[in-house]
Order: C-alpha cells, then structure tokens, then sequence
C-alpha cells in the first residue's frame, strides 16, 4: 500500500496530505474511504499533493468521484502542492478548469474564507 | 483385480447389449459380463463367478434367464442366497438388485446397474457400501475405510452435492441415526444445509428442527465431535423436543480444514493451531430421537474418523469445483479477448486524400486501448480512445464506445455533439469511476481538419514547419455529468501527418524511473517515417523494462 494519508485541521479547514502513489486499487480505495469519511464532518477540505508521485487513471478518476461527492454533500475542496507531472496530467485532462489548485497551503486556506 | 475404471472393458461392454453384474469384494470392484446363461456361481474354479469364501457352497447358485428376464437359482446352498438382503431359492432379478452368496457381510454382486462412466458406477459402489449392515465394531471401521476409499478415489471427478449426500447417507449407516445433516460455512461465515437426508432415504431440506446452539457448541470447542441431547440445547429447537416428548440424541462434527499433522495419539484431542472457526469447513448434524434409537453409544473411533474423512472429502470436492470455475473462467476470459480483437481490427478505408496507418501493443491479454476509422461521403475521421483502467471492465467500456463513436460518426454528427452523447451515456449509467480519454479527428478531401480532444494526449501535426501540438481540449468522458464540448479546426497541407498517440507512449518507463515524454515523442516523429520507428524508439528507450500500458499510435496522412 503506497500512500499514506495524514490530516489535520488549519482555519476551520480540513487538510490531507497525501503521501505516495494516488493508483487504482488499494490506494484509490483509501483516499476514497477517507475522503468519505471526513466529508460527514467537514465542508472545507484541501488536499496537500505535495508528497504524491504519481497520480494514474484510476486514481484520476477516484479523485473526480471525491470532488464530485463532496460538491454533491454541499462541501468544497481544492487542492495544493501540484507537482509538475500532476500538474501536466490535470492540464491535459483539463480537470485544472475543474479543481480550484493554488501553489501553497496559505493561498489556498484564504481562498476558503 | 483392479478398481474399476473408465478404460475397464466390462463397464465399456456394458452399455452393449448383455446385463453386467458388478462384483464388490473388499474395497475393490470388478465388472462382469452376463453374456451367456446359465451364469454359474459358487466357490469350484470352473464357476464363471468364483468367490472363495468358505461359506459359499461348490455349487451355489445361477443366474438364467427366461423370455427376457433373468432369474437367480440357489442351488441348494449350504447357507443360501439372498437378494436385497432376502433369503431366496428363485427370483427375478431387477436393475440394480443387490446378490449375496452365502455370506452376509462379503462379497456381493449388484445385477445390471445403471450404465454410465466410472463416476457413476463408483456412486453406486458407495451406496451399496453404505447400504451393508453392521454388526461388530472392527466391521464398522473395516466397512468405514472401503467407504473412504472409495470416496477418495471419487474425488477426482464427484461434485460437490452428490459427495454431500454420501457423506449424509454415510454417516447415517454408520451411526444407526434417523437424521443427518451436512452443513457447510458460507462466505458470510454462516452455516448452510447443503445436505439432509434420513434413515429412510428421504431429503430433509428443513432444518428448523435442529438445534443451533448445539452446532456452534460444537464448532467453538476444539473438540472432534460432540454428543448431547437436546434437553440442554439454548434455543427454541430444544425447548420444544422436550414438551413434544421428542427428546433427541445430537451428535454434531464440526468439519475442519485438513491440515498436515502428526498422528494423533488415541484419546487425546488435536491441539487447536488456528484461532477456533478459522479453519471450519463445515459441520456433520446428527440425530435420533430417545424412544427409536440410542446414538449415544456410537463408537468414538468412527465419529473421529467421520470428522476427519468427510472434513477432508468436503475439502478435495471444494478444491475439484473451485478448479472447474477457475478453468471456465479461463476460457469465457479467452472468448472475450478474441472477441475483443475482432472489434479491434481496424479495416481502414482507402480513401484518394489520406492515408491511414494505426498500431496497438497491448501488454495485457485484455485491455482498454483502441483506435477505429470510418470514411463516409465528404470525410475521413479516425479516432482513438483510452479507457481508464485494464481487464475485462475496462474492455467491456471500450467497445461500448468504439460503437457508440463509429456509429455516430458514420451518421456525420458534429464531433462535440458525439462526445457530448457518451459522455451523457456514460455518467448516467453510474459506472462507477470509469471513464475514457479519447480523440477524433476528422479530415475533408481539402484538408480541413477538425478535432475534439477530451483529457487525451495531445495530438502531434508534422508538417514541413515542424510538430505542433493542436492544445484545445476538454474534460475526459464519463467523469462529469455536466461537462460541455468544444472542438477545433485547422488546415493542413498535403504531406502533413497527424499523429495521434495514448499516454502508454509518453509515460512508457525505463529502467531508471525516467518517462519516455513528449519531447522524445515530438523528436521522433518529426524525423520518422513510420509508426513501427516510433515503436521502434519507445522500446529503445524503455531497453529491456516491461511496459505497464497498452500504447497506441496512429497516424493519419493528408496526401491531397
């Protein structure tokens, strides 16, 4: 299992950091379990990509199905700590139009207020 | 004299035209032809059935036949010949009758059983061995290992259900009990009947009537087995044994998984290794009532020899049918990859303006890359597509959307409208987080070209400028329920080549971790001339690491 998930609260916000692999499988299946979970007491989440490697099409698509749900449980989250890579694949699959991404914590917690 | 098989000549020339008799002796069984009559039985040689028992007389008995029908004729034998367990001088014989000679527990003869392959005839063999009666200890254990035996050598081809009933049947011979009851654990862990029959016969497929406290009595100790009754079982089942007078013996056998063990020692219980219910198959659920019959009394040797026989049968027959699906699964798999590829072999069309050439490396025998291309009246369009994921849902997505895309673009819709449609099939269906990058291209007879990219690679123009990357894109399909479509348009040149390729290509790696990437990519098919030199150069890169995507490249040539 490579990713490990870490969270903690900033400003009202909940930030996850995310460290590893974001793939199908066992690690898409984590993200998404948590995400769920922190979604039943949260509105305001950010992700913390700082730490991910490599993002695949399976943990693509788990990362939609996360936003989608919160937007669907009338909460929001953004993300933060884009590297170059995952930055090129959000670019490519225009899913930056999507997400709100910010280039550090800070930015993206005043963003929230 | 061997067991009986499926190359035994008997049981072959038994499906012909004379009657065969099977000879059981011991835990071996010999087929016999009844070809000819009087058929002789006794213990002089010259007999054509020999059996060398003391207690069978010279000249014993014959088997004769009379306008049609066979008889059996005691020849005034000492201790008499008995069908079905009848003492007879003459009878007729019917399928499946059971012949003794003189001796009640020895050999016997079953007349003109059904026919079938060995599987069958072992079945009855079983039968027939459950069927004996027991009248001393040491013949309990004697009649128990030919039963397990014969069971064993059963496994290679039984089914599951059919080795149940025997193990049911079985026990039920063995322990003189009225009811028994095979249950095995579930995937929830739960225990399900999968067997019942009682002492006459019958199928039991009610067991309300057993006590459940007992059996998870049973499965939670480390015991064997566990015999009580059910004035001390917990629930309801025993309460009301006791107000109906229908006090019942309960011996119940936990089933455990076989494991490799040092031979017990008599009398000791096997040490627990695994937490209790961890290794729990199943369990045995027998019972009589007080006022028919005592179980209490059934000897301990063959209630131990129950649980670990039938424990090991249910596990051998599970294993044997766990074999079949995984091999069905198999082939079903092995249809719809060959499937697969006749949907993906491209017939391209000839077209004066273009020129088409598109090759797929798939890395798994079943996978989500494809390409297609449709040529109607005014146009050329190609597309390629990749669906996330691999395996078979994966495969199952793609062509879903190869026909869905070939179909609308033969139908000439606008190229955002197509998408647009799978991309509504598809969220509306709640795959899930499936989903396809993808793109078409479509190329008229004087170049214009137009394009909708959603979430793909972006596509390589090389013209006599150099590779551009035509940038406009939109989201993948299947990912959001309320994405919108825009596509692009540009000229090209005769001698202009568009390439498209999936991310296979740009994130093929090397051994040191490094990705092939765009501008290797760009280097190559600037300078090419060919897919099989942009595959050519992926694999020179790559030199030796194994790909871990289906890569796709197809390029499309605008001659003018």
């Amino acid at each position: 299992m490579n990713l490990k998930l870490e969270s903690k609260t900033a400003g009202g916000v909940t930030v996850v950091r995310c460290i590893g692999r974001i793939i199908f499988g066992e690690e898409a299946a984590a993200l998404r379990a948590s995400l769920k979970n922190i979604l039943s007491t949260s509105k305001k989440i950010l992700l913390d990509l700082s730490d991910v490697s490599y993002i695949d099409s399976g943990g693509l698509g788990t990362l939609v199905g996360v936003y989608s749900s919160a937007r669907a449980a009338g909460a929001d989250i953004k993300l933060t700590g884009l590297s170059q890579r995952v930055r090129d694949v959000l670019q490519i699959t225009k899913l930056v139009t999507v997400f709100e991404v910010y280039d550090s914590e800070q930015k993206a917690l005043a963003a929230f207020r | 004299m061997g067991f009986a098989s499926a190359s035994n000549p008997g049981l072959d020339k038994s499906s012909g035209i004379f009657p065969s008799l099977i000879l059981v002796q011991g835990n071996e069984q010999r087929a016999l032809l009844l070809d000819h009559t009087p058929f002789t039985v006794g213990r002089k040689v010259d007999k054509d059935l020999v059996i060398a028992d003391p207690r069978v007389s010279r000249d014993h008995a014959l088997i004769t036949t009379e306008q049609g029908a066979f008889f059996v004729q005691d020849q005034g034998s000492k201790h008499g010949t008995f069908v079905n367990g009848q003492k007879v001088e003459r009878q007729k014989l019917q399928r499946n009758d059971r012949l003794e000679f003189g001796v009640r527990d020895g050999a016997y003869v079953i007349f003109h059983p059904v026919h079938g392959v060995s599987n069958t005839a072992a079945r009855e063999f079983l039968s027939q061995i459950s069927g004996l009666q027991i009248s001393t200890d040491t013949t309990d254990l004697e009649k128990l290992t030919m039963f397990l035996d014969a069971a064993r050598k059963l496994n290679t081809t039984g089914v599951l259900d059919e080795i149940l009933v025997t193990v049911a049947e079985t026990t039920l011979k063995l322990t003189h009990a009225e009811r028994a009851f095979v249950f095995l654990k579930a995937e929830d862990g739960s225990l399900r009947l999968a067997a019942g029959r009682n002492s006459k016969g019958e199928e039991l497929i009610d067991d309300t009537t057993i006590s459940r406290s007992i059996l998870n009595e049973a499965l939670t100790s480390a015991s064997e087995f566990l015999v009580t009754d059910t004035s001390q079982s917990l629930d309801l089942a025993g309460r009301r044994s006791i107000v109906a007078y229908d006090l019942r013996t309960v011996i119940s056998i936990p089933l455990r998984k076989p494991q490799v063990q040092a031979a017990r020692r008599d009398g000791q219980f096997p040490q627990a290794s695994a937490p209790a219910g961890s290794d729990i198959l199943g369990a045995l659920y027998v019972d009589s009532r007080f006022a028919s019959r005592d179980i209490s009394s059934v000897s301990n040797d063959i209630l131990r020899a129950i649980a670990t026989e039938a424990a090991q049968l249910v596990e051998n027959a599970r294993l044997v049918q766990a074999e079949d699906e995984a091999r069905r699964y198999q082939q079903e798999l092995a249809i719809a990859s060959s499937m697969q590829q006749g949907l993906m072999a491209v017939h391209i069309p000839e077209v004066p303006f273009a020129r088409m050439a598109g090759r797929n490396l798939q890395c798994k025998e079943i996978g989500g890359d494809f390409f297609d291309a449709v040529s109607t009246e005014d146009h050329f369009a190609v597309f390629l597509a990749d669906v996330c994921g691999k395996g078979v849902s994966a495969a199952l997505l793609a062509s879903t959307l190869q026909g869905m895309v070939y179909s609308h673009l033969v139908a000439r819709m606008p190229l955002a409208e197509i998408v647009a449609a799978v991309n509504r099939f598809f969220t509306s269906k709640h795959l899930g987080e499936k989903y396809a990058t993808m793109i078409i291209a479509r190329i008229s007879p004087q170049g214009e070209l137009e394009y909708v990219n959603c979430g793909h690679v972006p596509p390589l123009v090389v013209s006599s400028q150099g590779v551009t990357r035509p940038d406009v894109g939109n989201l993948p399909v299947g990912l959001l329920a309320d994405a919108s479509y825009e596509s692009a348009r540009l000229q090209l040149q005769p001698g202009d080549r568009l390439i498209l390729v999936t991310d296979g290509v740009t994130e093929a790696e090397n051994a040191r971790g490094d990705f092939y990437d765009n501008p290797r990519l760009e280097e190559v098919a600037a300078r090419s001339s060919s897919l099989d030199e942009i595959f050519t150069s992926v694999a020179d890169f790559c030199s030796g690491t194994p790909l871990n995507d289906d890569c796709t490249v197809v390029e499309l040539v605008y001659t003018g």
